[in-house]
């Protein structure tokens, strides 16, 4: 008989592995009305010595139902985690770089998508006006500083679908208390020296410095960047995404507020710059801002000047000019490099990368944690019964994983091929043909004459819907051929006015972002 | 607008207020607040909900009028159609304020404020307030007395609510009303006791809602549900 899978150790305890443990125990919790035998043991190894590094502080709103599932209440989350509501992204700068050059990425769908032909009517009739601010009312509440919710919108439900930005650091400690007074997952702090192999290559045990050997059926690798079971012990190869996605660096800071009433943006500001970009992420007690660039195509130096000057640009138009001199001069950023790419496979033999170890981009659409979410979630549902159903397991992992990792790379990249900026070569030679997929290349032919659907994303749980790509196609100015005729053109226009009506009511009927992240330090947010 | 002050026999040593309810005097009103202590009486006459406050988010239990904002169905040509009043109702135009005690680290004193503003507030109409000579009238004890009742009962309200939420004993409910007349009303964003989930509880939890003087409270609430029918025929009636 082969063997069973009843213990799973992860090892990394930085969001991902915090993340990855709270979901898969949530899911295999005991009942405790049986005292059958347990489920599964979960165990999670973390060196004492390895601080979790602080990018991924966007999150996609997959984050609610993660939570939710894994059984905090999203007030203490929101009070833990320094955590703030986020609508989306908006992109300065990326068309062409001129001083109007801006555009929205929602969270809400179009209204009436899919139910009329937004875009056509769209272009016939509204094209002076940006996409997403015709069809969709989630813009104006961002542009307004307003929040997704009201104070008696129960935990986790949204008035505008949102995420939040988080403190990565915050979040992992958070799980960690939760997982393990509430969900028993064992914690262990400690160096693994030694990782034992079985005779078939398998993962036998983990040698620890002070707790000896530590026995699994599956590991999960959570280690980050080092990736120290799928990378180093595996030797599984980093696929290498450079040509098509330059960034190769990162410069962070944290940034506080010029004010303490300062208003807290409820999106993702994401500033493109000659050689990169720069985030800028509202929590509730500062600002997270970084500049991820090109190493090949600008210097640290010059990265690091670009983000001093945007952090006072910012800091002054909310404060004293001076005074933002003086604190973005003050501020010493912090640099990550990074290698852009994905692993060959993630789950190899019984071991299975979640997080970094599995791969990296530049965050631009947040997308480090969605796919942990991801990742947990389908090996904890697709948790296999013994070894040898595992290998089966693993190949429908990797094949999916893999298809998520393309798309997201797809979609990235459409950021920058459809940018007219000419200020540098970064930008021209992201245009180059060679450096993008086939398959996106093929996409966007077959986009001049028809809106993206889901005949061109048909798996059922798509990493970027088809929505997404509207907000960014066509906030990025690519323009379809002319439809023929007037379809239906009187249902578009109802949705608008839909749409502008909603945007009205909600802006007289939500508070600001600050207002509520205020009343939720000393109110919390009711259940039902 | 509101115009709070501290109730003195000086300067409103000549002022009335008008006790006839009509909607003239601020009585259209869909819901009165109410209070655990206040239950058994209100259930006698109106359906006792739930609702989340605007300003804060936090439950309260509210005595259902009507069916939209604005709505009093117990509000008639001769005055409000019910032997009890809400006394949340009952004591404008008066509130209870703080007022911070002459002695350092006293605690605050609780007085009686008048809203001037409000439309109970007359010169020549209605129950005097003071005396001749400055002591106060029988409705004034009566206002004082039922204000002390309402403060008791708002601030023994949240360790209520508490109980209820711990044991998962509330739920959102919707109504929907056909009426005579063929117009359908929705009745959202109420709450109510999960009488399912109250069936269920085993004898500690009873137990325990029993002696945090829960119980009684909560049967009070199932039971004044029965009146929904009243206030639709009320309604029905009107049409």
């Amino acid at each position: 008989m082969s063997k069973q899978v009843k213990r799973v150790v992860i090892v990394g305890g930085g969001s991902a592995g915090w993340l990855t443990a709270g979901l898969i125990a949530a899911d295999y919790r005991r009942d405790p009305a049986s005292d059958g035998g347990s489920a599964l043991e979960l165990t999670l190894v973390e060196s004492p010595a390895v601080g979790p590094i602080g990018v991924g502080e966007g999150t996609w709103p997959s984050m609610r139902d993660t939570l939710r599932r894994i059984g905090v209440s999203e007030t203490d989350f929101i009070r833990e985690c320094d955590a703030s509501f986020k609508q989306g992204s908006k992109f300065v700068g990326w068309v062409d770089g001129g001083a109007a050059d801006h555009y929205y990425h929602p969270f809400t769908l179009p209204q009436g998508y899919g139910e009329a032909d937004l875009v056509a009517q769209w272009q016939r009739a509204h094209a002076t006006m940006p996409y997403a601010e015709l069809v969709c009312y989630q813009p104006r509440l961002c542009e307004h500083g307003r929040a997704p919710k009201q104070v008696t919108t129960p935990e986790y439900a949204a008035v505008a679908n949102y995420a939040y930005h988080l403190d990565a650091v915050k979040i992992g400690q958070f799980l960690q208390r939760h997982c393990t007074t509430r969900l028993g997952v064992r914690h262990i702090v400690d160096h693994v020296t030694t990782i034992e192999s079985a005779a078939d290559g398998d993962i036998a045990a983990l040698l620890t410095a002070a707790h000896g050997r530590i026995e699994g059926d599956l590991y999960i690798d959570c280690t980050g960047i080092a990736s120290l079971l799928l990378g180093a012990h595996y030797a599984i190869p980093l696929l290498p995404v450079r040509e098509v996605l330059f960034n190769d660096a990162a410069l962070a800071v944290q940034v506080p507020y010029a004010q303490p009433d300062a208003p807290i943006a409820s999106h993702t500001l994401s500033t493109a710059q000659s050689a990169g970009w720069i985030w800028d992420i509202g929590l509730q007690s500062r600002r997270g801002v970084g500049h991820v660039y090109s190493s090949a195509y600008t210097s640290d130096d010059a990265a690091a000047e670009a983000l001093r000057s945007y952090v006072a640009a910012s800091l002054a138009a909310t404060g004293a000019p001076a005074e933002g001199t003086r604190m973005a001069e003050a501020l010493t950023p912090r640099k990550l490099s990074f290698q852009p790419g994905y692993r060959q496979r993630f789950w190899h033999r019984n071991c299975v990368a979640v997080g970094l170890s599995a791969g990296f981009v530049e965050p631009l659409e947040a997308s480090a944690l969605a796919l942990v979410e991801f990742s947990a979630t389908m090996i904890s549902e697709q948790l296999p019964a013994t070894r040898e159903l595992m290998d089966l397991v693993a190949a429908r992992f990797n094949d999916a994983f893999r298809y998520r990792w393309e798309r997201t790379i797809d979609f990235l990249k459409l950021h920058y091929v459809l940018s007219q900026r000419s200020d540098s070569a970064y930008w021209s030679d992201h245009r180059a043909p060679a450096s993008q997929s086939a398959r996106l290349t093929a996409l966007l032919s077959l986009w001049r004459h028809h809106a993206p659907s889901r005949h061109d994303f048909h798996r059922i749980e798509e990493i970027f819907p088809a929505a997404s790509y509207h907000f960014v196609l066509y906030g990025m100015g690519f323009r379809p051929e002319p439809q023929a005729g007037a379809h239906a053109a009187a249902r578009a226009e109802g949705y608008f006015s839909e749409a502008a009506a909603l945007g009205r009511s909600m802006l007289a009927g939500l508070p600001t972002n600050r207002a509520l992240l205020e009343h939720l330090k000393t109110h919390r947010l009711q259940k039902i | 607008m509101t115009k709070l002050v501290l109730l003195n026999n000086v300067d409103h040593k000549a002022l009335r207020v008008i006790t006839r309810r009509a909607a003239a005097y601020g009585d259209a009103l869909m819901a009165a607040p109410t209070f655990p202590a206040e239950f058994r009486t209100i259930q006698g006459c109106y359906p006792i909900v739930f609702q989340k406050r605007a300003d804060t988010g936090q439950f309260q239990p509210f005595a259902l009028l009507g069916f939209e904002e604005g709505e009093n169905l117990f509000l008639g040509k001769d005055g409000w159609e019910a032997h009890y009043i809400p006394m949340s109702v009952e004591r404008l135009p008066f509130f209870i304020g703080g007022q911070r005690s002459s002695e350092p680290g006293g605690a605050p004193k609780r007085v009686i404020h008048i809203d001037l503003d409000h439309p109970r507030v007359s010169s020549s109409d209605g129950e005097r307030l003071f005396r001749e000579f400055g002591g106060t009238t029988d409705y004034l004890d009566r206002m004082n007395m039922l204000l002390d009742q309402l403060d008791a009962g708002m601030s023994a309200t949240p360790a209520f609510i508490e109980a209820l939420l711990a044991h998962e004993l509330l739920e959102s409910f919707v109504l929907d009303v056909t009426l005579k007349d063929g117009s359908e009303n929705r009745l959202a964003g109420f709450y109510t006791i999960n009488e399912e989930r109250l069936r269920a509880l085993d004898g500690t939890a009873i137990g325990a809602l029993h002696a945090q003087n829960c119980l009684e409270p909560l049967y009070m609430v199932i039971a004044s549900m029965a009146h929904l029918r009243d206030l639709i025929d009320r309604r029905n009636r009107r049409r």
